[in-house]
């Protein structure tokens, strides 16, 4: 069988679950006005799509998961982005108003001078860059960006000039036609599966770890208002 | 040995308490709390993909967590300098 005998009794408690789950979320939605408790609210129901995706089983519960995940990612992005910019349009029309200068994620530069503070992000982060060309695919990515992440985090906390990440959308592009092609191939001639699915992978890996691009952006747009 | 179900069944528990937290819970008038309540939920739902074995899935759950718990909080603290009622 695809599924292994202990797990049988597990899959419809986890869709009862992710309904009850579900419920209680949208009857949140449903009865609050701000918009802010809303986007964050919507969190919930995410993890009652994952409760019900996951409870489909076998390997496709984990290919569903994956991009309902990003998905939700890119949406709560957006959706913060568009909040902010309609309260600042806001403001900037009420002729009272006094709009300060906005701070970041990090209100203060962490300035510990401590050796192991400058070398211990860059050696991590390259490990786990490494780590994650070799593992390739959609995991690679993620483990990829969280280095570059590590990377970048660690050194707007010490005060210090992030890395530029303005080439990244170009590398973005880049990925997708890796894609389509190793597809294409994947299809035309069946005989180089292999050399397909390495180009789909490298594609992916690129496409994931280059998301990071847009935390970057936002960490640029912090530190110019600065 | 320790039973998986166990597992599962606590996980499932730790979700939707988190969830009737985040939504009914006491102060989630202030919307970090609120943010900090979604956490036990997510806490639940790891522990369900554990005991599927989704490990992919684990590890894609807990770092889009982290990046929204950021997101979220960016956003709260732009709004809340402005001024704006949230």
């Amino acid at each position: 069988m695809f599924v292994p005998q202990a797990f049988i009794s597990m899959y419809l408690p986890a869709v009862y679950a992710g309904l009850i789950v579900g419920f209680i979320g949208t009857m949140a939605i449903a009865i609050n006005r701000r918009e802010l408790h809303i986007l964050i609210l919507t969190d919930i129901v995410g993890l009652a799509m994952i409760f019900v995706v996951s409870a489909v089983g076998t390997d496709l519960a984990e290919a569903l998961i994956l991009p309902g995940l990003v998905v939700e990612l890119a949406e709560t992005l957006a959706i913060s982005e568009i909040l902010i910019t309609r309260e600042m349009r806001k403001i900037e029309q009420d002729p009272r108003a006094n709009l300060t200068k906005s701070s970041s994620i990090f209100p203060q530069a962490f300035s510990l001078d401590m050796e192991i503070m400058t070398t211990a992000p860059n050696f991590i982060a390259l490990v786990l860059i490494g780590y994650g060309i070799f593992l390739t695919g959609f995991t690679g990515g993620a483990v990829a960006g969280g280095g570059i992440v590590l990377y970048a985090l660690s050194k707007k906390a010490r005060g210090l000039p992030v890395l530029m990440l303005d080439g990244i959308a170009g590398v973005s592009g880049i990925s997708w036609c890796l894609w389509i092609i190793g597809f294409l191939l994947f299809f035309v001639t069946p005989q180089y599966w292999l050399l397909s699915l390495f180009l789909a992978a490298c594609g992916l890996l690129l496409k994931v770890a280059s998301k990071v691009g847009l935390i970057g952006l936002l960490m640029r747009e912090d530190i110019d208002n600065e | 040995m320790i039973s998986v179900s166990l597992f599962f069944y606590f996980g499932i528990f730790l979700a939707i308490v988190g969830s009737i937290a985040t939504a009914w819970g006491p102060g989630v008038s202030d919307p970090v709390v609120r943010t900090f309540n979604t956490e036990i939920a997510a806490i639940g739902v790891c522990l369900v993909l554990l005991c599927y074995n989704h490990v992919l899935a684990l590890l894609t759950l807990l770092a889009t967590t982290v990046i929204i718990t950021l997101i979220l909080f960016r956003a709260i603290i732009r709004l809340e300098e402005m001024g704006a009622d949230v």
